[in-house]
Protein backbone atom coordinates (compact mmCIF):
# COMPACT_ATOMS: atom_id res chain seq x y z
CA UNK A 1 0.00 0.00 0.00
CA UNK A 2 1.24 3.31 -0.67
CA UNK A 3 1.70 6.18 1.65
CA UNK A 4 -1.52 8.26 0.50
CA UNK A 5 -3.69 6.35 3.11
CA UNK A 6 -1.66 6.00 5.71
CA UNK A 7 -1.15 9.30 6.00
CA UNK A 8 -5.19 10.23 6.00
CA UNK A 9 -5.95 7.76 8.61
CA UNK A 10 -3.42 9.60 11.19
CA UNK A 11 -4.53 12.60 9.88
CA UNK A 12 -8.40 12.00 10.42
CA UNK A 13 -7.37 10.54 13.19
CA UNK A 14 -9.83 7.33 12.55
CA UNK A 15 -10.33 4.40 14.97
CA UNK A 16 -8.65 1.70 13.10
CA UNK A 17 -9.34 -2.52 12.81
CA UNK A 18 -6.08 -4.81 13.62
CA UNK A 19 -5.53 -5.31 10.63
CA UNK A 20 -5.62 -2.12 9.25
CA UNK A 21 -3.42 -1.25 12.60
CA UNK A 22 -1.03 -3.98 11.64
CA UNK A 23 -0.42 -2.02 8.37
CA UNK A 24 0.50 1.15 9.95
CA UNK A 25 2.96 0.18 12.47
CA UNK A 26 4.60 -1.20 9.73
CA UNK A 27 4.29 1.55 7.47
CA UNK A 28 5.41 3.70 10.13
CA UNK A 29 8.87 1.67 10.86
CA UNK A 30 9.92 3.50 7.11
CA UNK A 31 7.85 6.51 6.96
CA UNK A 32 9.06 9.47 9.18
CA UNK A 33 6.64 12.01 8.20
CA UNK A 34 3.56 9.58 9.28
CA UNK A 35 5.53 8.78 12.46
CA UNK A 36 5.87 12.25 13.55
CA UNK A 37 1.84 12.32 12.76
CA UNK A 38 1.72 9.45 14.67
CA UNK A 39 3.98 10.83 17.68
CA UNK A 40 2.17 14.43 17.95
CA UNK A 41 -1.30 12.05 17.90
CA UNK A 42 -0.32 10.35 20.47
CA UNK A 43 0.51 12.91 22.32
CA UNK A 44 -2.69 14.71 22.09
CA UNK A 45 -4.09 11.55 23.02
CA UNK A 46 -2.15 11.70 26.81
CA UNK A 47 -3.22 15.12 27.49
CA UNK A 48 -3.84 16.04 30.93
CA UNK A 49 -5.94 19.16 32.28
CA UNK A 50 -4.21 21.70 34.58
CA UNK A 51 -5.75 23.33 37.36
CA UNK A 52 -5.58 27.16 38.78
CA UNK A 53 -3.50 28.40 41.52
CA UNK A 54 -5.49 27.60 44.64
CA UNK A 55 -7.73 30.91 45.48
CA UNK A 56 -9.19 31.28 42.22
CA UNK A 57 -12.71 31.80 43.50
CA UNK A 58 -12.18 34.14 46.19
CA UNK A 59 -9.82 36.44 44.00
CA UNK A 60 -12.73 36.18 41.02
CA UNK A 61 -15.07 37.21 43.77
CA UNK A 62 -12.99 40.44 44.39
CA UNK A 63 -12.67 41.26 40.92
CA UNK A 64 -16.22 40.76 40.32
CA UNK A 65 -16.42 44.14 43.47
CA UNK A 66 -13.58 45.83 41.33
CA UNK A 67 -15.49 45.73 37.99
CA UNK A 68 -19.20 46.37 39.74
CA UNK A 69 -17.06 49.45 41.61
CA UNK A 70 -15.44 50.88 38.35
CA UNK A 71 -18.78 50.45 36.69
CA UNK A 72 -21.21 52.31 39.31
CA UNK A 73 -18.58 55.28 39.49
CA UNK A 74 -18.81 55.27 35.46
CA UNK A 75 -22.55 55.52 35.59
CA UNK A 76 -22.75 58.60 38.21
CA UNK A 77 -20.05 60.14 35.91
CA UNK A 78 -22.09 59.32 32.88
CA UNK A 79 -25.17 59.94 34.59
CA UNK A 80 -23.51 63.47 36.00
CA UNK A 81 -22.74 64.25 32.49
CA UNK A 82 -25.76 64.13 31.20
CA UNK A 83 -27.83 65.83 33.39
CA UNK A 84 -25.00 68.96 33.27
CA UNK A 85 -25.32 68.61 29.52
CA UNK A 86 -29.05 68.72 29.63
CA UNK A 87 -28.73 71.80 32.40
CA UNK A 88 -26.45 73.28 29.70
CA UNK A 89 -29.03 72.97 26.67
CA UNK A 90 -32.14 74.49 28.79
CA UNK A 91 -30.23 77.66 30.13
CA UNK A 92 -29.39 77.94 26.68
CA UNK A 93 -32.94 77.55 25.26
CA UNK A 94 -34.05 79.42 28.09
CA UNK A 95 -31.68 81.95 28.11
CA UNK A 96 -33.47 84.72 26.21
CA UNK A 97 -36.79 84.45 27.82
CA UNK A 98 -34.92 84.85 31.11
CA UNK A 99 -33.02 88.17 29.87
CA UNK A 100 -36.31 89.55 29.17
CA UNK A 101 -37.99 88.61 32.30
CA UNK A 102 -34.97 90.05 34.02
CA UNK A 103 -35.13 93.37 31.58
CA UNK A 104 -38.55 94.16 33.20
CA UNK A 105 -39.87 91.52 36.17
CA UNK A 106 -42.97 93.97 36.67
CA UNK A 107 -44.55 93.53 32.93
CA UNK A 108 -43.56 90.02 33.31
CA UNK A 109 -45.74 88.89 36.57
CA UNK A 110 -48.68 90.40 34.71
CA UNK A 111 -48.65 88.81 32.27
CA UNK A 112 -47.97 85.04 34.05
CA UNK A 113 -51.16 86.49 36.43
CA UNK A 114 -52.94 87.62 32.99
CA UNK A 115 -52.24 84.22 31.72
CA UNK A 116 -53.16 82.50 35.01
CA UNK A 117 -56.68 84.20 34.77
CA UNK A 118 -57.47 83.31 31.59
CA UNK A 119 -56.94 79.49 32.31
CA UNK A 120 -59.12 79.63 35.61
CA UNK A 121 -61.84 81.31 33.44
CA UNK A 122 -61.71 79.10 30.62
CA UNK A 123 -61.81 75.98 32.30
CA UNK A 124 -65.00 77.24 34.21
CA UNK A 125 -66.85 78.21 30.86
CA UNK A 126 -66.13 74.76 29.65
CA UNK A 127 -67.48 73.22 32.62
CA UNK A 128 -70.45 74.91 32.40
CA UNK A 129 -71.01 74.47 28.79
CA UNK A 130 -70.18 70.59 29.23
CA UNK A 131 -73.37 70.41 31.92
CA UNK A 132 -75.59 72.06 29.55
CA UNK A 133 -74.76 69.90 27.37
CA UNK A 134 -75.05 66.15 29.35
CA UNK A 135 -78.64 67.72 30.43
CA UNK A 136 -79.94 68.74 27.03
CA UNK A 137 -78.50 65.40 25.73
CA UNK A 138 -80.19 63.14 28.72
CA UNK A 139 -83.36 64.46 27.46
CA UNK A 140 -82.93 63.57 23.41
CA UNK A 141 -81.65 59.78 24.65
CA UNK A 142 -83.38 57.12 25.45
CA UNK A 143 -82.47 54.59 28.33
CA UNK A 144 -81.64 52.08 25.59
CA UNK A 145 -79.40 54.44 23.79
CA UNK A 146 -77.09 54.88 25.98
CA UNK A 147 -77.10 51.09 26.57
CA UNK A 148 -76.21 50.48 22.63
CA UNK A 149 -73.29 53.45 23.71
CA UNK A 150 -72.14 51.92 26.47
CA UNK A 151 -71.66 48.89 25.01
CA UNK A 152 -70.13 49.95 21.92
CA UNK A 153 -67.65 51.68 24.42
CA UNK A 154 -66.91 48.28 25.89
CA UNK A 155 -66.42 46.25 23.14
CA UNK A 156 -63.96 48.73 21.48
CA UNK A 157 -62.34 48.29 25.22
CA UNK A 158 -62.02 45.21 25.10
CA UNK A 159 -60.72 45.04 21.10
CA UNK A 160 -57.64 47.33 22.08
CA UNK A 161 -57.01 45.30 25.29
CA UNK A 162 -56.63 42.21 22.70
CA UNK A 163 -54.51 43.64 20.13
CA UNK A 164 -52.07 44.92 22.42
CA UNK A 165 -52.15 41.64 23.97
CA UNK A 166 -51.26 40.12 20.84
CA UNK A 167 -48.56 42.38 19.89
CA UNK A 168 -46.62 42.04 23.26
CA UNK A 169 -47.12 38.39 23.97
CA UNK A 170 -44.31 38.03 20.91
CA UNK A 171 -40.88 38.21 22.96
CA UNK A 172 -38.77 40.92 21.80
CA UNK A 173 -35.04 41.40 21.07
CA UNK A 174 -32.75 37.86 21.70
CA UNK B 1 -28.18 23.70 35.73
CA UNK B 2 -29.97 24.56 38.88
CA UNK B 3 -27.38 26.97 39.85
CA UNK B 4 -27.65 28.08 35.98
CA UNK B 5 -31.02 29.14 36.48
CA UNK B 6 -30.49 30.54 40.40
CA UNK B 7 -27.68 32.66 38.92
CA UNK B 8 -29.77 33.23 36.19
CA UNK B 9 -32.43 35.33 38.50
CA UNK B 10 -29.36 37.14 40.18
CA UNK B 11 -27.87 34.42 42.98
CA UNK B 12 -24.38 35.62 43.58
CA UNK B 13 -24.23 32.60 45.47
CA UNK B 14 -25.02 29.73 42.85
CA UNK B 15 -22.71 31.76 40.37
CA UNK B 16 -19.90 31.33 42.94
CA UNK B 17 -21.13 27.65 43.02
CA UNK B 18 -20.42 27.75 38.62
CA UNK B 19 -17.01 29.08 39.18
CA UNK B 20 -15.95 26.35 41.24
CA UNK B 21 -16.74 23.64 39.76
CA UNK B 22 -16.09 25.33 36.11
CA UNK B 23 -12.82 26.82 36.92
CA UNK B 24 -10.57 24.12 35.66
CA UNK B 25 -12.23 23.31 32.69
CA UNK B 26 -11.75 27.25 32.31
CA UNK B 27 -8.48 28.04 33.30
CA UNK B 28 -7.10 24.44 31.32
CA UNK B 29 -8.52 26.00 27.76
CA UNK B 30 -7.07 29.07 28.59
CA UNK B 31 -3.56 27.74 29.66
CA UNK B 32 -3.86 25.69 26.62
CA UNK B 33 -4.07 28.65 24.01
CA UNK B 34 -2.40 31.44 25.67
CA UNK B 35 0.79 29.36 27.11
CA UNK B 36 1.43 30.74 30.59
CA UNK B 37 -0.14 30.63 33.94
CA UNK B 38 -0.23 34.28 34.21
CA UNK B 39 -2.51 34.99 31.31
CA UNK B 40 -4.29 31.84 31.58
CA UNK B 41 -5.22 32.57 35.38
CA UNK B 42 -6.51 37.04 33.47
CA UNK B 43 -7.90 34.87 30.83
CA UNK B 44 -9.87 32.50 32.97
CA UNK B 45 -11.09 35.50 35.97
CA UNK B 46 -12.48 37.72 32.04
CA UNK B 47 -13.96 34.92 30.69
CA UNK B 48 -16.55 34.20 33.86
CA UNK B 49 -16.84 37.61 34.69
CA UNK B 50 -17.89 38.27 30.68
CA UNK B 51 -20.40 34.87 31.81
CA UNK B 52 -21.75 36.57 34.68
CA UNK B 53 -22.14 40.08 32.28
CA UNK B 54 -24.21 38.23 30.03
CA UNK B 55 -25.80 35.19 31.58
CA UNK B 56 -29.12 36.49 30.59
CA UNK B 57 -28.22 35.57 26.66
CA UNK B 58 -27.11 31.61 27.60
CA UNK B 59 -30.04 29.41 26.06
CA UNK B 60 -30.49 26.71 28.36
CA UNK B 61 -31.05 24.39 25.57
CA UNK B 62 -27.30 24.38 25.20
CA UNK B 63 -24.64 23.28 27.39
CA UNK B 64 -23.26 25.37 29.81
CA UNK B 65 -19.69 24.24 29.54
CA UNK B 66 -19.32 24.26 25.71
CA UNK B 67 -21.19 27.74 26.34
CA UNK B 68 -18.32 28.91 28.55
CA UNK B 69 -15.54 27.34 26.65
CA UNK B 70 -17.05 29.25 24.03
CA UNK B 71 -15.80 32.71 25.28
CA UNK B 72 -12.74 31.30 26.58
CA UNK B 73 -11.60 30.44 23.18
CA UNK B 74 -12.66 33.47 21.62
CA UNK B 75 -11.59 35.99 24.48
CA UNK B 76 -8.35 33.90 24.10
CA UNK B 77 -8.12 34.40 20.02
CA UNK B 78 -8.98 37.69 20.68
CA UNK B 79 -5.83 38.37 23.06
CA UNK B 80 -3.48 36.39 20.65
CA UNK B 81 -4.67 38.43 17.67
CA UNK B 82 -3.73 41.53 19.95
CA UNK B 83 -0.38 39.70 21.05
CA UNK B 84 0.41 39.29 17.87
CA UNK B 85 0.34 42.93 16.68
CA UNK B 86 2.16 44.07 19.83
CA UNK B 87 4.81 42.09 18.91
CA UNK B 88 5.38 40.22 21.92
CA UNK B 89 6.99 36.49 21.53
CA UNK B 90 5.35 33.88 23.76
CA UNK B 91 8.41 32.69 24.07
CA UNK B 92 9.77 35.19 26.14
CA UNK B 93 6.55 34.22 28.23
CA UNK B 94 7.73 30.88 29.44
CA UNK B 95 6.33 30.31 32.61
CA UNK B 96 8.25 27.47 34.56
CA UNK B 97 5.58 27.59 37.41
CA UNK B 98 3.10 25.76 35.10
CA UNK B 99 4.75 22.85 34.53
CA UNK B 100 3.61 19.86 34.91
CA UNK B 101 4.87 17.52 37.83
CA UNK B 102 5.56 14.13 37.20
CA UNK B 103 3.10 11.61 38.79
CA UNK B 104 4.79 9.78 41.55
CA UNK B 105 2.28 7.03 41.91
CA UNK B 106 2.07 6.01 38.19
CA UNK B 107 3.31 2.44 37.46
CA UNK B 108 6.03 2.84 35.07
CA UNK B 109 7.68 6.54 35.89
CA UNK B 110 9.87 5.71 33.16
CA UNK B 111 7.14 5.98 30.66
CA UNK B 112 5.17 8.48 32.63
CA UNK B 113 8.22 10.65 32.61
CA UNK B 114 7.96 10.24 28.27
CA UNK B 115 4.90 11.43 28.23
CA UNK B 116 5.24 14.21 30.40
CA UNK B 117 7.75 15.88 27.77
CA UNK B 118 5.66 14.61 25.04
CA UNK B 119 2.89 16.77 26.94
CA UNK B 120 5.10 19.71 27.31
CA UNK B 121 6.52 19.36 24.50
CA UNK B 122 3.28 19.50 22.74
CA UNK B 123 2.48 22.23 24.49
CA UNK B 124 5.59 24.56 23.25
CA UNK B 125 4.26 23.29 19.51
CA UNK B 126 0.33 24.30 20.19
CA UNK B 127 2.02 28.05 20.00
CA UNK B 128 3.04 27.07 16.30
CA UNK B 129 -1.08 26.56 15.57
CA UNK B 130 -3.55 29.57 14.51
CA UNK B 131 -5.79 30.79 17.19
CA UNK B 132 -8.73 29.04 15.72
CA UNK B 133 -7.18 25.96 14.97
CA UNK B 134 -5.51 25.90 18.57
CA UNK B 135 -8.95 26.02 20.23
CA UNK B 136 -10.01 23.21 17.84
CA UNK B 137 -7.62 20.70 19.06
CA UNK B 138 -7.56 21.78 22.71
CA UNK B 139 -11.86 21.67 22.54
CA UNK B 140 -11.11 17.97 20.39
CA UNK B 141 -8.60 16.63 22.85
CA UNK B 142 -8.48 17.89 26.37
CA UNK B 143 -12.51 18.07 26.24
CA UNK B 144 -13.34 15.54 24.38
CA UNK B 145 -15.63 17.54 22.32
CA UNK B 146 -17.54 16.49 19.35
CA UNK B 147 -17.07 17.97 15.82
CA UNK B 148 -20.70 19.75 16.16
CA UNK B 149 -20.05 21.01 20.07
CA UNK B 150 -16.59 22.56 18.71
CA UNK B 151 -18.22 24.46 15.71
CA UNK B 152 -20.89 25.30 17.96
CA UNK B 153 -18.26 26.81 20.49
CA UNK B 154 -16.31 28.58 17.47
CA UNK B 155 -18.69 29.35 15.32
CA UNK B 156 -18.12 27.23 12.65
CA UNK B 157 -19.63 25.15 10.36
CA UNK B 158 -18.91 21.22 10.75
CA UNK B 159 -17.11 20.93 7.95
CA UNK B 160 -14.77 24.16 8.65
CA UNK B 161 -14.21 22.67 12.22
CA UNK B 162 -13.30 19.17 10.20
CA UNK B 163 -10.87 20.77 7.84
CA UNK B 164 -9.59 22.61 10.91
CA UNK B 165 -8.76 19.77 12.44
CA UNK B 166 -6.95 18.19 9.71
CA UNK B 167 -4.68 21.30 8.87
CA UNK B 168 -3.54 21.19 12.67
CA UNK B 169 -3.07 18.21 13.18
CA UNK B 170 -0.99 18.42 9.35
CA UNK B 171 1.05 21.21 10.93
CA UNK B 172 1.73 20.02 14.75
CA UNK B 173 3.42 17.18 13.06
CA UNK B 174 5.44 19.08 10.63
CA UNK B 175 6.65 21.33 14.10
CA UNK B 176 7.15 17.72 16.14
CA UNK B 177 9.03 16.56 13.29
CA UNK B 178 11.14 20.01 13.52
CA UNK B 179 11.55 19.66 16.56
CA UNK B 180 12.75 16.48 16.32
CA UNK B 181 15.47 17.21 14.00
CA UNK B 182 16.49 19.87 16.23
CA UNK B 183 19.65 18.99 18.35
CA UNK B 184 18.78 18.71 22.43
CA UNK B 185 20.94 20.41 24.60
CA UNK B 186 23.33 17.69 25.88
CA UNK B 187 22.55 16.97 29.58
CA UNK B 188 24.95 17.86 32.53
CA UNK B 189 26.11 15.03 34.63
CA UNK B 190 24.93 16.86 38.20
CA UNK B 191 21.31 17.30 36.57
CA UNK B 192 18.36 15.10 36.63
CA UNK B 193 16.79 14.03 33.73
CA UNK B 194 13.06 15.27 34.77
CA UNK B 195 14.64 19.37 33.76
Amino acid sequence: MNHRPFEDWLLEDQRLTSDEERELQAHLRVCTSCAAIAESNLALHSTRMVSPTEGFVPRFEMRLAENRKAMRIRQIIGTTIFVLAGLAFLYWLASPFIQEVMRSPADWITNVVGYFLFIVTSVQALSEVSHVFTHLLSDFISPIGWLVILFLVSGLGVVEVLSIWQFTRTPQGV
Amino acid sequence: MVWVVQAQHGSDEAFTKLVEAYQAHVYNLCYRMLGDAESAEDAAQETFLRAYQHLYRYDQKRSFATWLLSIAAHYCIDRLRRRKFSMVSMDAEEDENSLELLDADAPNPETEMMRKEQRERLQILLKGLDGMDRAAIIMRYWYDCSESEIAEALHLTVSAVKSRLHRARRELAGLWQEDSRRPKPERRPHESPAF
